[in-house]
């Protein structure tokens, strides 16, 4: 078992592979083994690709995919939301990117960073051609692609003249976006009503993931607090709710809620399926969330919380402003897997009878004249969804990274 | 605390009181709870009644009507509903059994893989992982179900290889034989279970490298190098010194991989397995029954959860070092 | 003369754990204004549990603690009262790692107190610079070493005003060459007239700077003496003791 070199002998690229592919007999056999194999199958792969799969499937339902069936003369309302998640998305990042940190920057960051904006601009001009979409809606796709670089670009560029208290507050539009995005989805203040029922797709998806992460944040900081306190109704009470949830599979819960909400309200009404589907989604993420967040708690030194009351700061200043920034900075990483999560949970929806991405991916194959095309749709769904995960991913560490070097210099 | 008269001011306020207000708190989130808890049983009762669906379980003893595709048990429609479900849980441990060996196996090799001195090897390993992790099981299992294992040629054509005979028919093992076009073997799976089980364990698979990669990390290097310099060859380093130490990292964190597997198994639907969480629907779907299946279907999972950890902590108390 | 005001006043503290121990036996010590006393004794001895309870860290289960004239006792009022006039420096410094140094001695002062925060941070800098370490105030505590993280934490404490300080073996964490700059700065907070409670090892402090030492041992008070009587002339056997145990 080889450990890597030190760096001053460093090899060139042809020792490099000499050494790492065929350091010794096995080695190369092992090598010349995977490298045929994956020729092959790239090889395959592609043929199929671009000479067997027809991947009209895709551009030819792609409003059905995007948003469901959500009427088309409300659509500029997406369209609009779109427009505004492009500029929040662009402030946050120039901000994450510009605002003064303490200690030495990451080295990593500047070159991520140009790479993502360049997969960004590519993506904008090439998915909108290949989807064959009406000039149109590629041109609202790239307006509101350069929307969202120029608000990376402002904000980076004056991000350094915002007063703190402005700082603070910029976190809050993403909140405040989330209800103009509510009233813009489905109606009200002067709005046409548009039913949940009627939307879907990639739409739908992305509501329910981002109603679920939410909520289920505030909730399950709140229970981990619980499972934490030392008054037995408190701990019990968080202890029976966190492991029931986290005993039952999350479809028994999605049917349980679909199938036994409406006895438990008065007169046998209930709210509308999606929303019985997303308090669900919210309320079992949040015993996840709750775990990780008790473990972040854990993490604080009792020493915090001591030193913060012999100042004289009550329980709750104590826990705001010392314990829980501490402890939520070491739960990040666990919890955004938890959102991660969260978003593929989503799919199962589509088991239940609603129409998200998934779902509506299943409808499109069970139209006649697409049938048979199954390959091409999951490919695509999960380069997508694969996408949107990793995506999440990277940005967990980079804020972990934003957020760490103050904690982290002396280690 | 202190048995002492407070200052001049008199008698403590409550809402001050550092002894009561732990209680208060207590009365008051409890009472909340109680509140909401009889308000929703009460309505839950009342609306059950008016359907006529009030808690029994003497239509678990009627024939059930339907028939399960695949089962160990021998099943069919004028069986009462206990039997079937009962078959769906048999189903589903024997997926769950399967799997939890299968993803072992593969997560093992995989997670040793990312320490081999072939580069390629060790790419490879870290590329299934990130891919597998951020793609939604449910779609893996339709992806497996549909455009793999249904997409297998039949008969004749069927993918034939020692001992081993892949079809849409299913999966024959064991001296598999042509009769009649028909495929035969004494040990036979639907391609509904490969489906399933394949995903399963490629899925869980993926987590479980991550853990078993986690804890030959946490080894500190310098076992190795003194294996090493004692002359161990790798591999005997590997299964001889560092993984019984890194078993004591690995086990928690197998448990919880073991059982978000069995939870996974519950996806058994979208392939057409019926699993119990399948057969549950049915039978909600039939009989209306909501509150008397959902008891079953959370109690089952539950108590596989608790075996599963019940085994699992004992073999923790194992494989922790014993220390001074 | 009127002598001068009793700052802590503890009459017969009783301490039992939960577990039975009996970590405070019948405990009484007066603490006057302006007065350095320094408590010491072997570990186990219960000298930070009795330190503790002057600032309800700890509880007791009998006898009567006065602080300040406040009485402790359930009212979280009273508590509440207590704690913003008396400040802690604990053994671990307990710095907000989160917070840069400045925002760690602005932080209760704008909460508790209430007070405006650029009054709060023209009298943080003023400490620190008092302590010594002005230059680092945008610092964050995993930057700076340990005597001068203590010397932030004793800067964060004098931020909220207090009347009395307790010092919890402020130096026992501390690298040997980092004792002496600690020391100084609780020595002029001393030579200022601060009341201050220190548990402490460090014997040349309580020689040049206490004027009370209080010796603890198992629970109970053994002896209390000015420093020069009570280093060279012990009345008990148990301070003998001690005071050959650390040498």
């Amino acid at each position: 078992m080889a450990a890597p070199p030190p760096a001053t002998l460093r090899p060139g690229p042809v020792q490099w592979l000499r050494r790492e592919l065929f350091g010794s007999r096995l080695d190369g056999l092992i090598s010349i083994a995977l490298i045929s194999f994956l020729l092959a199958a790239a090889l395959g792969l592609a043929r199929w690709a671009l000479f067997q799969a027809q991947w009209a499937v895709i551009s030819a339902n792609s409003t059905l995919f995007a948003v469901g069936r959500y009427p088309l003369e409300q659509q500029w309302r997406l369209w609009l939301l779109s427009a505004l998640l492009a500029l929040a998305t662009g402030l946050s990042w120039g901000l994450l990117r510009a605002l003064p940190r303490s200690g030495p920057p990451p080295t990593l960051w500047p070159r991520n960073d140009r790479w993502a904006v360049a997969i960004l601009v590519v993506l904008a001009l090439w998915l909108p051609l290949a989807l064959q979409l009406t000039l149109a809606i590629q041109l609202r796709w790239w307006a509101s692609t350069a929307l969202l670089l120029l608000a990376r670009w402002a904000a980076g560029r004056w991000g350094q003249t915002l007063s703190p208290l402005a700082r603070r507050l910029i976190p809050l539009i993403w909140p405040l976006l989330y209800l103009v995005g509510m009233v813009l989805i489905s109606g009200g203040l002067g709005l046409v009503q548009v039913a949940p029922s009627d939307w879907g797709g990639l739409l739908l998806t992305l509501l329910m993931a981002s109603f679920a992460i939410l909520l289920c944040f505030p909730l399950g900081v709140l229970l981990a607090l619980g499972r934490r306190s030392e008054l037995p109704v408190l701990r019990w009470g968080s202890v029976l709710y966190i492991e029931f949830i986290r005993g039952a599979p999350l479809i028994t819960l999605l049917f349980l809620g679909q199938n036994i909400l409406g006895f438990l309200l008065p007169g046998g009404l209930a709210p509308d399926r999606v929303w019985r589907a997303a308090w669900v989604l919210t309320f079992f993420a949040a015993a996840y969330v709750a775990e990780a967040v008790r473990s972040g708690l854990a993490a604080v030194p009792s020493g915090q919380l001591e030193a913060a009351r012999s100042l004289g700061l009550s329980m709750p200043f104590a826990l705001i402003h010392v314990v829980l920034p501490q402890a939520l900075r070491v739960a990040l990483p666990t919890t955004v897997g938890q959102f991660i999560s969260l978003l593929q949970d989503t799919t199962l929806l589509s088991l239940i009878g609603l129409l998200d991405l998934l779902g509506t991916a299943r409808t499109v194959m069970a139209n006649p004249a697409f049938l048979g095309r199954n390959a091409e749709v999951y490919l695509v769904l999960a380069v997508l969804f694969w996408c949107c995960c990793a995506a999440l991913g990277l940005g967990s560490r980079a804020l972990e990274t934003r957020l760490n070097p103050n904690l982290a210099a002396s280690r | 605390m202190v048995l002492l008269p407070p200052s001049a001011g008199g008698v403590t306020p409550w809402w001050r009181n550092r002894r009561l207000i732990p209680w208060l708190v207590q009365a008051a989130v409890g009472l909340v709870v109680l509140v909401l808890i009889a308000f929703l049983v009460g309505n839950l009762v009342a609306n059950l009644s008016a359907a006529g669906l009030l808690l029994s379980w003497g239509w678990i003893d009627n024939p059930s009507g339907f028939d399960i595709a695949e089962t160990l048990l021998p099943f069919d429609a004028s069986l009462p509903y206990w039997r079937a479900l009962l078959a769906g849980l048999v189903n589903t441990l024997r997926v769950v059994l399967a799997g939890l060996i299968g993803a072992t196996v593969l997560g093992t090799l995989v997670g040793t893989a990312s320490f081999s001195s072939n580069g390629l090897l060790r790419g490879l390993a870290r590329v299934y992982v990130e891919v597998i992790r951020n793609i939604p099981l449910l779609l893996q299992l339709i992806f497996w179900y549909f455009v793999v294992f249904l997409a297998l040629p039949d008969g004749i054509d069927a993918i034939q290889l020692p001992g081993l005979v892949l079809a849409k028919s299913g999966l024959f093992l064991g001296n598999p034989e042509l009769v009649n076009g028909v495929w035969q073997a004494p040990l036979r799976f639907t391609v509904e279970f490969g489906a399933l089980l394949t995903g399963l364990v490629v899925y869980t698979g993926a987590f479980i490298a991550e853990v078993v990669r986690g804890g030959i990390a946490s080894v500190p290097r310098g076992q190795w190098e003194a294996a090493s310099s004692l002359g161990f060859a790798p591999l005997l380093t590997l299964s001889r010194i560092v993984l019984p130490q890194a078993l004591r990292v690995i086990v928690p964190g197998l448990n919880s991989q073991y059982i978000s597997l069995a939870k996974n198994s519950s996806l058994a639907v979208a392939c057409g397995f019926t699993d119990l969480y399948s057969v549950s629907e049915t039978t909600l779907n039939q009989t209306g029954r909501a509150v008397e299946v959902m008891l079953i279907l959370l109690g089952s999972y539950l108590v596989i959860d608790l075996v599963i950890s019940a085994l699992m902590n004992g073999l923790n108390g194992l494989v922790q070092l014993r220390e001074r | 003369m009127t002598s001068p005001a009793v700052m802590i006043e503890a009459r017969g503290v009783e301490k039992w754990y939960p577990n039975g121990f009996h970590a405070l036996r019948g405990v009484d010590l007066s603490v006057h204004q302006g007065e350095v006393v320094v408590i010491m004794g072997p570990s186990g001895s219960g000298k930070s549990t009795f330190l503790r309870t002057f600032n309800a860290l700890e509880d007791f289960q009998q006898g009567a603690i006065t602080v300040d004239g406040i009485t402790l006792s359930d009212d979280l009022g009273h508590i509440d009262a207590i704690r913003r006039e008396v400040g802690m420096v604990f053994q671990q410094f307990n710095l907000f790692p989160h917070l840069s140094v400045l925002e760690n001695l602005t932080l209760a002062p704008v909460l508790v107190r209430k007070l405006p925060k650029p009054a709060v941070e023209r009298r943080a800098l003023e400490l620190l610079d008092r302590v010594g370490i002005a230059e680092q105030a945008h610092k964050y505590p995993g930057q700076l070493s340990g005597g001068q993280q203590q010397r932030v934490a004793i800067a964060r404490s004098l931020c909220m005003e207090p009347r009395i300080m307790l010092f919890d073996e402020p130096t026992s964490a501390l690298d040997p060459e980092m004792v002496q700059e600690v020391l100084e700065v609780m020595q002029g907070l001393a030579r200022d007239g601060m009341t201050m409670v220190v548990v402490t090892h460090e014997v040349r402090f309580a020689r040049q700077v206490a004027h009370r030492v209080v010796l603890m041992d198992a629970g109970v008070v053994v002896e209390i003496a000015p420093p020069d009587r009570f280093f060279s002339n012990p009345q008990h056997e148990r301070s003998r003791q001690f005071l050959r145990q650390i040498g």
